[in-house]
C-alpha cells in the first residue's frame, strides 16, 4: 500500500519535470520575437481604436510607428500632437509637430436659406437618401441632413441642429479622426486645420452648380463670382466648377474675402467680437440676404465657442 | 397549370386601371430637352452646338464606348443650348434644349403605318441598324439592345424570350402596345430571333392580361400563315406573380433554367428583351425610325377614369407638360412616380424629361405611400420567403448594419435584384431593400477591385 503510493508521487514527480523541460525547451525555440517597444507605444496611445490614423487599431498602429522609418506618416489625429512627442519619446526618435485638425461642415443650407422643393419620406440615411436622389431641397451637393456623421462619430463630437438641419462640430470633443468625412455621401465635411486661436476661415458651401443655379436653391450658396480669389492677397482661394475653395496651409485670415463675398458663404468662425463695431464681421455691401446671413454665420460658427476660446485665451 | 418561376415573388395587387385606354399621340411642344444619359452605360457625346439646325430623327450624340447608345432628336428645330440640367433624381445630366420649328423628319424614315413583314437576310445590317437606331431595352434597364444580341463567343442562345410580363401593378403600355401593335412586335421577335440565329421565341404574358395573350396568338398565327421566318415563334401565358419581369425569373418560368450567381441569361442559352424593345427593333430595322418614341402611362387611384391615359411620346418632353396635358397633377398625389410602384422611382424634379425607358406617371395617394414605423425583426422569415432570389433579406440587413462585408458576399448580396418583395412582406416595416441597396453596391465594388 505505502509502496504504490510513494511509486506514485514519484513517477507524477519525474513526469512533471520532464515536462516542464520540453514545454521550456520548445518556448524557448520557438519565441515570437516581438518588438518590446510595440507595447510600449500602444500604452501611450488613446486606446480609441477608432481607426482615425489609417490602422485597424491603437495596436497595429504601435506596430506601424515601430516598423515605420518615416515618422511623418505616424500620426494619431485623436492623442494629436502631445501623444505623439510621447511615441517619439518612447522610439528615440524627432517628431515635427502638425498643426491639430478639425472638422468643418462645409454647407449652410440652412432650412431658411435653402427651402425645401420635396419631403423625404424614406429610411433616415445620408448614404440611402443620396442612392435615391439629389435630396430634398434645390441643391444636390449639400447636406443631406439625415446624420450619418453623427453615427459615425466616436466621439460624440457631432450633433444635428434641429433649427438648422446642420450638423454642428463640438470643436473641443472632435478629434479630427475622419469618420465623419468618410460617411459623408455627399463630401460636405472637411477635415481643416483648427487655425491660431481656433479661428479660421472657409467656404461654408460644395455647390458647383452655376451661379444663378446655385442661389436659387440656397440664399448662401457658393455662386462662383471669383470675387475672393481677386481680393485674397496671399492666393489662399482657387475657384473651380463654380465653387471657391480657401487652402488653409495659405490662408493667412485677413478675412477680406469674407467681407466681399456677396452671399456670405465664406465663413470667419472663432474671431473676436469687436464691440464697437459690432456688424464689422457683416459683409460690407448691403445685399438682400446679408441681414439673415450675420447672424446665421456667427450662430453656426461662432458666439458660444467664441466666448469659451476667448477665455481660455486669458 | 401555368407556369411561373419556382422561388418567391409575391402578388402586390391586381390594379390595371388605365387598361383599356388606347394609346393616344402626345402633341410635340415648344421646346424639348433630350438627355444624353438614357441608356445604362456611358453617357453619349453630345454632335451639335447651340444654333444648329437638326430634323426629327437626326444624330445629335454619339456612344462614348462600347456600352453606350446614339441619341436622336426627336423633334426639328434649332439647337438652343447643350448644358447640364436636373433630371427627375434631381442630378445634373447634360441635356441638348431643342426650340420645336414644324415637324420635319429626317430622310430615309418611313413614317407610313404599313407594316413591312419581310425581314431583311444580312444580320449584320440589322445589327448595325438597331445600333444606329439607338435601341436599347425598354424593360427598365435600358441595356443597348446591339450588345445583347451579339452572345459572346462560345455561346449560343437557345431561346428568345420576349418580357410581356407587365408584372408591376398601374403600368399598362406594355400590355397596349402588345395590343395595338401586336404584329410588329412579332416582325421585331423574328428579327431578334433570326440575328441569335434562329432559336425559338417565346413571349411571355401574365394571364392577367387574356385581351394581349389572344392579340399576340393571333397575330404570331396570321404572320406564320402569310411570311417566311416566323416559324418557332409561340406565346406563353404566364401565372401572375411579381417580380415575373425579372430576367432571370422569366428565364426560370419560361425555361426552368436557373441563371447563377453573378452569371448572365446567355450562359444559359436565354435572351430576354421587352415587348416594346421588340416593337423598337422593328421600327428601327423595318423602318428606320430612331428610337425616339415610347409609350408612358398616366395613370393612378386618385385619377377619374376619364384622365387616365396610355400616350405615345417622344423623348425630351418635360413631364410637367405631360402632367398639364392629361389633365394636370390631381391634389391627393402625395408622391409622383415614373415606373411600377414596386421599381419605379419617385420623381424628385417635374421638370424632368422624358427618355428613353420612361414608361409611367404614376400619382400615388399619402395613404399608399405612407411607412410604417420601424420595429424589431422577429424572424418570421416573410422575407425569405418573398425573395424571387432565395437570400435572406433579414439577415443580409443586419450584417449590412454591422459593415461585414465578408458576410455578405457569403450570402450572396450580390444577387439581389432589387424588386422589393422583402420590404413589401416585412410585417415589422423594416427598410430592408433601403439597407441592402447600398450594402449591395459596397460588395460588388469589393468584388470587381479584386478582380
Amino acid at each position: 500500500m505505502t509502496q504504490t503510493i510513494i511509486w506514485t508521487i514519484a513517477i507524477l514527480v519525474i513526469l512533471g519535470v520532464v515536462l516542464a523541460v520540453v514545454l521550456y525547451v520548445v518556448a524557448e525555440k520557438f519565441k515570437v520575437e516581438e518588438d518590446p517597444r510595440i507595447d510600449d507605444v500602444e500604452k501611450v496611445l488613446p486606446g480609441a481604436n477608432c481607426g482615425g490614423c489609417g490602422q485597424a487599431g491603437c495596436r497595429a498602429f504601435a506596430q506601424f510607428c515601430v516598423e515605420s522609418e518615416d515618422m511623418d506618416k505616424c500620426f494619431c489625429p485623436v492623442g494629436g500632437n502631445d501623444v505623439m512627442q510621447k511615441v517619439a519619446a518612447v522610439l528615440g526618435r524627432e517628431v515635427a509637430a502638425k498643426e491639430p485638425m478639425v472638422a468643418v461642415v462645409r454647407c449652410n443650407g440652412t432650412c431658411e436659406n435653402r427651402p425645401k422643393i420635396n419631403e423625404y419620406g424614406g429610411y433616415q440615411s445620408c448614404r440611402v437618401k443620396a442612392a435615391l436622389y439629389s435630396g430634398d431641397t434645390g441643391c444636390s451637393f449639400g447636406c443631406l441632413g439625415c446624420g450619418d456623421c453623427v453615427q459615425a462619430c466616436q466621439f460624440g463630437a457631432i450633433s444635428m441642429d434641429e433649427q438648422t438641419g446642420l450638423p454642428v462640430v463640438d470643436e473641443e470633443k472632435c478629434t479630427a479622426c475622419g469618420a465623419c468625412v468618410k460617411a459623408c455621401p455627399k463630401n460636405v465635411i472637411e477635415l481643416r486645420n483648427k487655425g491660431r486661436r481656433n479661428m479660421r476661415v472657409y467656404v461654408s458651401c460644395v455647390n458647383k452648380d452655376k451661379g444663378a443655379a446655385a442661389r436659387k436653391a440656397c440664399k448662401a450658396a457658393c455662386i462662383g463670382c471669383s470675387k475672393c480669389a481677386k481680393v485674397c492677397p496671399f492666393e489662399a482661394i482657387t475657384v473651380e466648377n463654380n465653387l471657391a475653395y480657401i487652402d488653409f496651409t495659405k490662408c493667412k485670415l485677413c478675412k477680406k474675402c469674407v467681407a466681399e463675398c456677396p452671399t456670405g458663404a465664406i465663413h470667419a468662425v472663432n474671431f473676436p467680437v469687436v464691440k464697437p463695431k459690432a456688424d464689422a464681421p457683416a459683409p460690407a455691401k448691403p445685399v438682400p440676404v446679408a441681414k439673415t446671413e450675420a447672424p446665421a454665420v456667427i450662430s453656426t460658427g461662432g458666439e458660444a465657442v467664441v466666448e469659451k476660446s476667448v477665455k481660455k485665451e486669458e | 397549370m401555368l407556369k411561373t418561376f419556382s422561388i418567391g415573388g409575391i402578388h402586390p395587387s391586381d390594379k390595371k386601371i388605365s387598361k383599356d385606354c388606347k394609346i393616344e399621340v402626345l402633341p410635340v411642344p415648344s421646346k424639348v430637352y433630350i438627355s444624353v444619359a438614357q441608356h445604362l452605360g456611358a453617357p453619349a457625346t453630345p454632335i451639335v452646338k447651340a444654333g444648329d439646325k437638326v430634323l426629327a430623327g437626326q444624330v445629335i450624340a454619339e456612344p462614348a464606348g462600347f456600352i453606350s447608345a446614339y441619341v436622336h432628336s426627336s423633334v426639328s428645330g434649332t439647337v438652343k443650348s447643350v448644358g447640364p440640367r436636373k433630371d427627375l433624381a434631381g442630378n445634373n445630366v447634360i441635356h441638348i434644349e431643342i426650340d420645336v420649328e414644324g415637324d420635319d423628319w429626317a430622310e430615309g424614315i418611313d413614317l407610313s403605318d404599313d407594316i413591312v413583314t419581310e425581314i431583311p437576310e444580312d444580320n449584320k445590317a440589322i445589327l448595325e441598324k438597331i445600333k444606329l437606331n439607338g435601341v436599347v431595352g425598354l424593360g427598365g434597364a435600358t441595356f443597348p439592345t446591339h450588345v445583347k444580341l451579339c452572345p459572346p463567343p462560345g455561346k449560343k442562345a437557345d431561346c428568345l424570350i420576349l418580357n410581356g410580363a407587365e408584372c408591376e401593378p398601374y403600368l399598362t403600355s406594355d400590355n397596349r402596345i402588345m395590343l395595338e401593335r401586336s404584329k410588329e412586335i412579332v416582325v421585331g421577335a423574328a428579327i431578334m430571333k433570326q440575328v441569335l440565329g434562329g432559336c425559338p421565341a417565346v413571349i411571355g404574358i401574365e394571364e392577367n392580361k387574356p385581351e394581349a395573350i389572344k392579340a399576340m396568338s393571333e397575330a404570331v398565327a396570321e404572320l406564320k400563315k402569310t411570311a417566311k421566318g416566323y416559324d418557332g415563334i409561340s406565346v406563353m401565358p404566364l401565372k401572375k406573380k411579381y417580380p415575373q419581369g425579372g430576367e432571370k425569373q422569366l428565364i426560370d418560368a419560361v425555361m426552368k433554367r436557373q441563371v447563377k450567381s453573378m452569371g448572365l441569361p446567355i450562359d444559359v442559352g436565354a435572351v430576354v428583351q421587352n415587348v416594346a424593345t421588340s416593337l423598337a427593333v422593328y421600327e428601327a430595322v423595318q423602318k428606320n425610325m430612331p428610337l425616339v418614341t415610347n409609350v408612358l402611362t398616366v395613370t393612378g387611384d386618385c385619377l377619374p377614369m376619364e384622365k387616365q391615359h396610355n400616350y405615345k411620346f417622344r423623348i425630351g418632353m418635360p413631364l410637367s407638360y405631360i402632367a398639364e396635358y392629361a389633365g394636370g397633377v390631381p391634389q391627393e398625389a402625395a408622391k409622383i412616380i415614373s415606373g411600377g410602384p414596386m421599381m419605379g422611382k419617385a420623381i424628385a424634379n417635374m421638370d424632368a424629361t422624358t427618355v428613353k425607358g420612361s414608361s409611367s406617371l404614376l400619382y400615388l395617394t399619402a395613404e399608399q405611400t405612407v411607412r410604417g414605423v420601424e420595429s424589431a425583426c422577429i424572424r418570421c422569415g416573410k422575407c425569405s420567403e418573398a425573395c424571387p432570389m432565395g437570400l435572406e433579406p433579414f439577415l443580409l440587413q443586419k450584417y449590412a448594419r454591422n459593415g461585414m462585408m465578408e458576410e455578405l458576399e457569403e450570402n450572396a448580396i450580390q444577387d439581389c435584384i432589387e424588386c422589393g418583395c422583402c420590404l413589401y412582406s416585412c410585417p415589422a416595416n423594416i427598410p430592408l431593400l433601403d439597407i441592402i441597396r447600398i450594402a449591395k453596391g459596397d460588395v460588388i465594388k469589393i468584388i470587381r477591385t479584386r478582380k
